[in-house]
């Protein structure tokens, strides 16, 4: 007790207002390398400031988003992105509930096996995807050798070099290092849901695909709904891939919104456009989120 | 649940599929780095190399390679070391005094999840304007954003589980909040902060796009360097491999260590608890 009285500072309780001690420096340091840059960069997307022109800063009103809507390259680089945000996503999601599905009827080994299975998301994304610059290479890469061996192909595909199959070998590297994600998010789900469900629907008389379809994917269900809004909100992010294997290539077939944006803000420093393209991201990424979160049932917080 | 012995078998069948897929491109990536020059530029590829030397680990070590190790290890040593202070402290008022409710928690969470194409252009600015581009502490700082509330939430769910009698005890003894904090809960979840300090590692470790725009020449990155080694008109394959193959040997032994808290670390936000 006699400690209390001591703690007491020019007339301020120390003691009491712990907890905001606490927190302070978190909120301190999240506020200037984080919101501060957000206020300011929305300030910046409203001027037109060409860096690299030596030019001074002009306000500019609406004319960087203007100029956003009107260029078709921050449409073909939306669309890329959104291909990784259907196709991807999709794809990632449907194979890590598969595999998910599969590991929990195993029981014993899950542990090491489900370690194993995490290596992709978690080595560097840079490793990632130099392992699939080697493994697309046209001529000497291990994949093309292989779809010839099995005649799935005659000369094999140039994965990395056409404008076709460009976004495809992202999509697909993408896909291989995210959908342990989606794997262990879902198994932590399928776990979490109780047996007794199962064996009174079994007494009942239910197929395995009536549990399925009426007790694993309803209870699921919110589990779902936040991975793919985690993922989703990941594609925008996608760049450390397309630096490695495409740079964008080839003729801009595989440029991401992402990677449009970084080339906009740091190889043309265009600072107001860019912020303008990071800010219509943002908003576009609330809304989704927005949406999504109200499939959520109420109750669920989902952390 | 009871399953068929055929059904088992054929379950561990897929799976050990689904595994050679996954780990297939780590397994090439490893065995290219023991590679000659001749033995990845040749047709039909070489699986296994007939020389297992370790020539392009010291290669690619000199090319680059061992500044970029030092310079990976010492930011994201600092950028763990600040996180784990800051976030600790912020995670135990979180979870013992609930301060400013659900709002803060989520909010401190939000930010992590946000583009950092958002916030690095106004960063880049502010660290230009100080003239700490290209310096170890620009990207200490800049790491504080992933890392402070990922180790914000994972610490506030091991505070959230530890009863909180004994800190109450030590309190009504006559010891401060601070002490109850430092001397009673800290040394408690030991094993909580020891998976979230590696796991603030690895993703400082990991990290390229605030990495590729905040450095130039004097501060070298990892994977700065591996993304550089590529660039070239002649792509060092084995040398690179070598490289990559260091790169990855900490996240490996990572993932070994942390096998039970993985989930928990990997799927933080999407998993209640």
């Amino acid at each position: 007790m006699k400690r209390r009285t001591r703690s007491r500072f020019g007339g301020l309780n120390i003691e009491k207002h712990m907890p905001l001690f606490f927190i302070l420096p978190c909120i301190i340091i999240l506020v200037t390398v984080s919101v501060f840059p957000f206020v300011y960069s929305l300030f910046l997307s409203f001027n037109s400031w060409e860096l690299a022109m030596g030019e001074p800063r002009k306000f500019v009103g609406f004319a960087n988003y203007g100029r956003l809507f009107r260029e078709p390259r921050f449409w073909d680089s939306m669309w890329n992105m959104g291909k990784e945000l259907i196709f991807g996503v999709t794809s990632q999601f449907v194979i890590g509930l598969l595999i998910a599905l599969l590991l929990n009827r195993v029981l014993k080994v899950r542990s090491l096996i489900s370690t194993l299975f995490l290596l992709p998301m978690m080595i560097a994304p840079v490793v990632v995807g130099c392992n699939w610059r080697m493994i697309y290479h046209f001529t000497y890469g291990p994949l093309n050798y292989i779809l010839k061996m099995l005649h799935i192909s005659r000369e094999g595909f140039n994965w990395l070099g056409s404008t076709h199959l460009s976004m495809t070998s992202i999509i697909i590297s993408d896909t291989w290092e995210w959908t342990p994600f989606m794997m262990i998010v879902l198994l932590a789900g399928l776990q979490s849901i109780p047996l007794e469900l199962y064996e009174v629907a079994r007494v009942d008389g239910a197929s395995r695909w009536q549990q399925f379809w009426n007790i694993t994917l309803p209870l699921l269900k919110p589990i779902i709904i936040v991975a793919v809004l985690i993922r989703g909100m990941d594609a925008f992010k996608i760049f450390d891939l397309v630096v490695l294997l495409t740079q964008g290539g080839p003729a801009g077939s595989s440029e991401t919104i992402a990677y449009y944006n970084y080339l906009v803000g740091f190889k043309y420093f265009s600072v107001g456009y860019a912020a303008a393209l990071a800010y219509i991201q943002l908003v576009i990424i609330i809304i989704i989120a927005n949406i999504f979160l109200r499939f959520l049932p109420e109750k669920e917080a989902v952390k | 649940m009871r399953e068929k012995k055929y059904v088992i078998i054929l379950i561990f069948l897929v799976i050990s599929f689904a595994l050679i897929v996954f780990l297939t491109p780590i397994f090439w990536m490893v065995l290219t780095s023991f590679k000659e020059k001749g033995e990845y530029f040749t047709y039909p590829p070489v699986f296994i190399s007939r020389t297992f030397d370790f020539s392009h680990f010291k290669r690619g070590l000199e090319i680059g390679g061992q500044k970029g190790i030092i310079d990976s290890f010492v930011i994201s040593s600092l950028s763990t070391l600040l996180s784990m202070v800051v976030g600790s402290l912020a995670a135990y008022s979180l979870a013992r005094f609930r301060i400013g409710g659900k709002h803060l928690a989520f909010w401190i969470l939000s930010i992590r999840m946000m583009p950092p194409i958002a916030s690095i252009l106004p960063l880049f600015l502010f660290y230009r304007f100080l003239r700490i581009l290209d310096t170890y502490q620009a990207l200490v700082i800049t790491y504080s954003i992933l890392n402070i509330p990922f180790a914000v939430w994972m610490l506030k769910g091991f505070f959230e589980e530890l009863p909180a009698e004994l800190e109450e005890a030590a309190l009504v003894d006559g010891a401060g909040r601070f002490s109850a904090f430092y001397k009673i809960a800290l040394p408690l979840i030991a094993p909580g902060l020891v998976a979230t300090a590696l796991f603030c590692f690895m993703f400082s470790w990991n990290e390229f796009f605030f990495a590729l725009i905040l450095t130039r020449s004097r501060v070298t990155p990892l994977t700065v360097v591996i993304a550089g080694m590529i660039g070239g008109h002649e792509i060092l394959w084995a040398e690179i491999a070598a490289v990559a193959t260091m790169a990855s040997f900490p996240v490996i032994a990572i993932a070994v260590i942390l096998q039970r808290y993985l989930v928990r670390g990997l799927t933080l936000g999407a998993i209640k608890g």
